[in-house]
């Protein structure tokens, strides 16, 4: 199947078997490997992507679900204002440990900033409540995105 | 002290730092492991699903094994791949490589292979209540006095039980294989923890079809916490395996449910305290410890996890009379391995709880009970070494202050006399022993090299690995510091068996403890070598001298002498310290422990990078916590988890504030943190969850269900 998405601003058109994942078609046709797979069915957020604006799991969703959509990777996010900030706030609280949960956190954070962007504990921890990280304890995470909040 | 900012985090960020699975070589084709899906039994048949063309399929299995079928472990005794019996669900049977990843995984999953069943062990309280299953040699630590226990002393005995835990890194186990038969080397690209034991790993199975293995770790390791200990020599054969095979680059990345199901975990426990205490004193005059670990079909490493186990068993107390006993049993489970802590948790889980219940039994508060028996400095461990500091004591000083705990026992008590919820509060301590246990880290021999270039840039070469914990940033900042050098200007090498000395496994809160220090020492001993004030300078001014390499090994202080044998000794030369208080809301109508406040005070010496350090407490106090409160493994029924659908991990909505301090830190030794915060914290849960209800419950973890089982018979007095 012929599917056209715009991905990280730009617009791309993929031959493809419509049930292939979006974590596959971003990784190996695109070589973005910052978007990662950890759990494979939905429950880390280690892959999550942003479509048309909101966080999925990219290793739950299908090529046929991308088609005329919009798709924003870590490496997209990375470019932007926000996720510059994202990643100065994570880089100085040094919050990052192993990294493999977070482009996926960038991801999530980058979403509520841009959506709600509120300096609030209880709500950053709502939203980034479908991502699992093992080695931080999500201390320095919520002190990170706080920092990026106050600072936006 | 100085929070240096990671080398790492901006590419682990952007998605530019590579995991194992971003790398790839040309004509590389993937594999996966098939293996046992019987507990016990005689393989009779592998059929393969109709419709493939098994031309394409490169496959191995132990009849390809041209070395040895055997894992090099401290105990060699499990095989790569299992020849006709299998003795676990998840033993490898062979390892099947194709070009495409996801006919691949079809094909495997639709291979059906018939056993002849045997009888089979793989419940915990079966393998663990039945001494028959004992194996392996049993280690005691015999502090008796032979003295008959006084008839006034009260007697308590408990049995307390801990499960399985589950790493749960999240980056799945994987391995890269790149045969190159010109100049007969298998090179392997490793998640691991451990190259120099990939590397034998690899050496042994291969034997001399190669010359030699080279591994290289991939750039980022996304979490081990000793899930990578030993593991990936395994799967590193196995890939060598089917590289050397099909002649091309073979990748293998497990999925996230077959490698929950086959690797290692934390090892259960069943921990039998019987104790007693001379009322008048409150003080434990005896005890005697009975520690069971469940360590699977294999020993593997578990003697060692046994070895720290009995090590930590008694906590942090001095008691007069003391018998430790520790012993593995065998079941029909993937054989449990290496995790954060290695045998503590469990030991501190049985006895912070075994020590609530003698306060409770004698009306005395927790931390009053704590502080008459907690071990001072003359005082000494059961194996006679010495307790040379009152840094525990004052770890549960400061804890107690900075929770202000007493005021809260108190609070506590009036607002529970009115509430159908309940408030809790608990305490428990800890330590760790820095390094390989007793002689061990003189046999390691650790070796590290520097070589300066020609425009002062420091490249140190070390094997151990960059998990998480910030080691590699850690480490370079020892050096530069110790030296006055510029931070850009000193670099931790991306460890790789050729290149690397062998400077040991990145396990046992070794790396900061073993190789920092050395690495400081290294840094000054240059100094005075070189007799350079300014490392610049020098270089610049005597340019044909570099580059240059230098070499240092660890030389273990001559103090630590431990008689292995008998467990009698100096075990091990340092010891981090920390005690914590938890305190929790129960959830009265739904059975749920609600943790809303951690402190944990710790001494692990001199803090090298305060936030690298305040950030790996604070991930591995939450995995001690939930420990206590929510992860476990196996549920009779039920059987074993299978991905992170079914194993419960917390989120960030199931957290509490946790509250970091770090004490004693003004000395130049920086002691071992890998591990402390994880040894400690999930006693304390149980032991808020009895000051809020006064049901003691000695199992962990606090599920709901089984907090519901503990309390049906009881009046919560509302
Ligand atoms: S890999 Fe997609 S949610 Fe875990
Ligand atoms: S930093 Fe390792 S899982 Fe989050």
């Amino acid at each position: 199947m012929k599917v056209s998405f715009k991905l990280n601003n730009k617009n791309v058109t993929i031959n493809t078997d419509p049930m292939r994942r979006l974590l596959d078609i971003l990784r190996e046709d695109f070589n973005l490997l910052g978007t990662k797979e950890s759990c494979g069915e939905g429950e880390c957020g280690a892959c999550t992507v942003l479509l048309d604006g909101k966080p999925v799991t990219s290793c739950l969703v299908n090529a046929v679900h991308i088609d005329g959509k919009e798709v924003m990777t870590p490496e997209g996010i990375a470019q932007e204002p926000l996720g510059k900030l994202l990643i100065d706030c994570f880089d100085e609280t040094n919050a990052v440990q192993c990294g493999f949960c977070f482009p996926g956190f960038l991801v999530t954070s980058y979403h509520y900033l841009k959506t709600d962007g509120e300096k609030n504990l209880n709500k950053i921890k709502k939203a980034l409540s479908g991502n699992i990280c093992r080695c931080t304890g999500y201390q320095k995470i919520f002190e990170s995105v706080m920092l990026a909040c106050e600072r936006n | 002290m100085k929070s240096i900012r990671k080398i790492d985090a901006i590419p682990k960020l952007n998605g530019s730092w590579k995991f194992l699975d971003d790398y790839s070589y040309e004509e590389m084709i993937h594999g996966q492991l098939l293996y046992s899906t019987c507990h016990h039994g005689f393989i009779k048949k592998i059929a393969f699903p109709d419709g493939y063309n098994l031309s394409e399929f490169t496959m191995v299995s132990a009849k390809d094994i041209p070395g040895e079928n055997i894992v090099p472990e401290p105990e060699c005794d499990q095989p790569f791949m299992a020849e006709k019996e299998v003795f676990h669900f998840g033993q490898v049977i062979m390892g099947i490589a194709h070009p495409d990843r996801k006919l691949l995984r079809e094909f495997i999953s639709n291979t059906k292979i018939e056993y002849e069943e045997l009888s089979a062990i793989i419940d915990i309280k079966e393998c663990l209540e039945n001494q028959k299953n004992a194996f392996g040699r049993e280690l005691t630590i015999d502090h008796r006095t032979g003295k008959k226990p006084d008839p006034n002393w009260i007697h308590h005995h408990k049995i307390y039980y801990t499960p399985h835990q589950e790493q749960a890194y999240l980056e799945p186990q994987g391995m890269i294989a790149v045969w190159q038969p010109e100049d007969k080397i298998m090179f392997v690209r490793a998640t691991c923890q451990c190259p120099f034991f990939v590397k034998e790993g690899v050496e042994t199975i291969m034997s001399d079809t190669i010359k030699e293995a080279v591994i290289e770790t991939s750039e980022g390791i996304g979490g081990a916490f000793g899930g990578k200990e030993d593991f990936p020599s395994l799967l590193a054969g196995i890939t060598s395996l089917l590289s050397y095979k099909s002649g091309k680059p073979v990748k293998i990345v497990l999925e996230r449910e077959d490698d929950i199901q086959i690797t290692t975990k934390r090892h259960p426990a069943r921990i039998e305290i019987n104790s007693w205490t001379d009322p008048e004193t409150k003080k434990i005059m005896k005890i005697d410890i009975d520690y069971r670990l469940d360590a699977g079909a294999y020993q593997t490493l578990s003697p060692v996890v046994l070895a720290r186990g009995v090590l930590h068993a008694i906590s942090g107390y001095c008691i007069p009379d003391a018998f430790i006993r520790g012993r593995l049993f065998r079941s029909n489970t993937p054989s449990n391995g290496a995790f954060r802590g290695f045998g503590a948790p469990q030991a501190f889980a049985a006895m912070e709880a075994h020590i609530d219940d003698i306060a409770a039994n004698l009306k005395v508060n927790p931390y009053e009970f704590r502080k008459i028996n907690i071990f001072k400095s003359g005082d000494e461990f059961p194996t006679t070494q010495p307790i040379l500091e009152d840094h525990l004591s004052d770890c549960l000083e400061c804890v107690i202050e900075k929770s202000n705990y007493l005021n809260k026992l108190k609070e506590f008590k009036e607002w529970n006399k009115t509430h159908k919820d309940k408030k809790g509060i608990g305490i428990s301590i800890g330590y760790h022993g820095g390094g390989y246990t007793g002689n061990g880290e003189k046999v390691l021999n650790s070796e590290v090299k520097v070589v300066i270039k020609k425009d002062a840039t420091v490249m140190i070469f070390v094997a151990n690995t960059d998990m998480g914990q910030g080691a590699h940033t850690t480490l370079a900042q020892m050096f530069f510091e110790a030296i006055d050098h510029p931070r850009e200007k000193c670099l931790v090498q991306l460890p790789n068996t050729s290149k690397t000395p062998n400077s040991g496994p990145t396990v046992a809160s070794r790396t900061i403890y073993i190789i920092g220090n050395l690495l400081r020492k290294f840094a000054f001993k240059i100094k005075d070598e070189l007799g350079f004030e300014n490392l610049e300078d020098y270089v610049a001014s005597n340019q044909n001298e570099f580059p240059r390499e230098f070499r240092m090994n660890f030389v273990q202080d001559p103090s630590v002498v431990f008689d292995d044998e008998n467990y009698v000794g100096v075990a091990y030369k340092d010891y981090s310290w920390a005690a914590c208080v938890t305190e929790i809301y129960y959830h009265a109508d739904t059975y749920q422990i609600e943790l809303t406040k951690n402190w944990s005070v710790m001494d692990i010496g001199k803090v090298v990078n305060q936030k690298i350090a305040t950030g790996q407490a604070e991930g591995g106090v939450l995995q001690g916590l939930a420990y206590g409160l929510c992860e476990f493994f196996y549920k009779p029924g039920y059987g074993r988890m299978h991905g992170f659908t079914d194993y419960a991990l917390p989120t960030t909505m199931d957290i509490p504030e946790i509250n970091i301090e770090f004490i004693h830190t003004d000395t130049p030794i920086a002691k071992g943190l890998g591990e402390i915060p994880m040894d400690f914290p999930a006693p304390s849960v149980r032991n808020a969850f009895h000051n809020a209800t006064g049901v003691f419950i000695d199992e962990i973890p606090l599920i709901p269900e089984r907090i519901l089982g503990s309390i049906k018979n009881l009046e919560l007095g509302i």
